[in-house]
């Protein structure tokens, strides 16, 4: 009877306090039955094999006692989908992205390996898991006592089918977003062009920036990539849904726009800086300084552009083929 | 896990699933007699409704909440058990959710007809 006992005072030890005893001295009675009559069908007293196989029947004292308690949770089924689509963006576009963005960066920089050698690589993950920590940890708190207050019944259960959104046709492309991109590419060029961008010496403010010969392959890039900005715009004008077609040429002219931004970050483009508060040794450190900080900066650039061309990329899995 | 495995455990999911729903029933109908949890537990298995000791007891204590059931402790073969009976509110509420059980029994015999 022994493991009996401790069954028992395992259950207990999960049960309120209020209700301990009626609960377990039912629950006893109820073993010491099982086993009696188990004991009267094979005409012996039960081994503690036996013994231990009622108890495995009736399941883990945890659980037996979990039964007895009301139903509670921490963040209620009304709020749960808000609360995980909430987890899953946080965890999808912000902490899985900076812990691949350090991978890559502890992979691809050796100045980033040379300042943390060894142990300290991984101890510079620390604001990474305390962004973890902090975020998921909020996150939870806010939702719990979001589903304790008055506001849970304002936010789900006053609704009206009225004021549900609009049916959302993934394939439509927004008139206002194409207006606003045609826009922006017209601006670029015409301010590109305007402001004679292809020479590589500028003035401004008393300093004297100039660029490295590659520029002029860069001037006539953007020249090209606002055009066929304009061109993508003008086509989703006219034909305002995506098609395989329109889909990939969107591909296309993003893998040209991030594929130009990562050039320009890592292709050391400063040449000189002049600058009358500055001496020489100063301008050559800055213009030093500030092609190292653009090209260590390149893998964001391939950090945000994997992702901008993961989604050019599930669009056009998306759209349906045409007949 | 092999697909028979798979389907053996998604009947096992349907099956409890389906027969949760009838145990207060079940409970209630066998409580017009008085009796201690395991000599119910003996009862119900007997007629085809077995229930385990992590679902009756629970059970029992929640329609005892609920006003259907009157419980009490007595000695018995000097050992002391709980007894339980149907309450009056329990009995009227037996009543109804028969009249329920047999329309809802009459609707799946209809759905069923043909299979």
């Amino acid at each position: 009877m022994q493991l009996v006992d401790r069954y028992l005072q395992a259950v207990k030890f999960w049960l309120p306090r209020s209700e301990k005893n009626d609960i377990i001295a039912e629950l006893a009675e109820d073993l010491r039955s099982q086993i009696e009559d188990r004991e009267s069908e094979v005409g012996r007293k039960l081994s503690d094999a036996d013994v231990e196989a009622i108890l495995k029947r009736c399941g883990p004292p945890m659980a037996v006692a979990g039964r007895y308690l009301p139903q509670r949770y921490l963040i209620g089924p009304a709020l749960f989908p808000i609360y995980r689509v909430v987890i899953r963006s946080l965890v999808f576009y912000f902490l899985l992205p900076w812990l691949l963005l350090w991978t890559g960066i502890s992979i691809f920089s050796p100045d980033f390996r040379a300042d943390h050698p060894g142990a300290a690589l991984f101890a510079s993950l620390e604001p990474w898991w305390l962004a973890c920590t902090y975020s998921l940890f909020l996150n939870t708190l806010v939702f719990a006592l979001l589903d304790r207050s008055g506001l849970r019944a304002h936010m789900v259960d006053d609704w009206n089918p009225r004021s549900l959104p609009a049916i959302r046709d993934p394939n439509h492309i927004s008139r206002a977003g194409t207006v606003i991109e045609l826009t922006v590419a017209v601006a670029t060029l015409t301010l590109w062009v305007q402001l004679d961008a292809y020479r590589r010496m500028f003035h401004a403010l008393g300093v004297t920036i100039t660029l490295s010969s590659r520029w002029p392959y860069f001037f006539w890039a953007l020249v090209l990539l606002s055009l066929a900005g304009i061109g993508l715009a003008g086509f989703n004008l006219l034909n305002p849904r995506w098609t395989r077609f329109s889909a990939s040429l969107r591909l296309g002219v993003d893998v040209y726009t991030w594929g130009l931004v990562f050039w320009i970050f890592r292709a050391n483009l400063l040449q000189s800086l002049n600058a009358s508060s500055l001496s020489s040794s100063e301008a050559i450190e800055a213009v030093r300084s500030l092609n190292i900080w653009l090209a260590n900066s390149a893998l964001w650039v391939v950090a945000i552009g994997v992702v901008v061309l993961a989604f050019d990329v599930r669009r056009i899995l998306r759209v349906p083929p045409t007949k | 896990m092999s697909q028979s495995t798979q389907a053996d455990e998604r009947f096992e999911n349907l099956r409890q699933e389906l027969r949760r729903g009838s145990l207060p029933l079940a409970v209630l109908a066998a409580l017009r007699t008085e009796h201690y949890g395991y000599t119910l537990r003996k009862t119900l298995a007997d007629q085809g409704m077995a229930i385990d000791e992590g679902t009756l007891y629970p059970l029992l204590r929640r329609l005892e909440t609920q006003g259907l059931l009157v419980s009490q402790w007595r000695e018995e073969d000097k050992r002391n058990k709980r007894f339980y009976r149907l309450s009056p509110d329990g009995k009227s509420i037996l009543k109804q959710l028969l009249t329920e059980w047999k329309s809802i029994h009459a609707s799946l015999e209809d759905i069923f007809h043909d299979i």
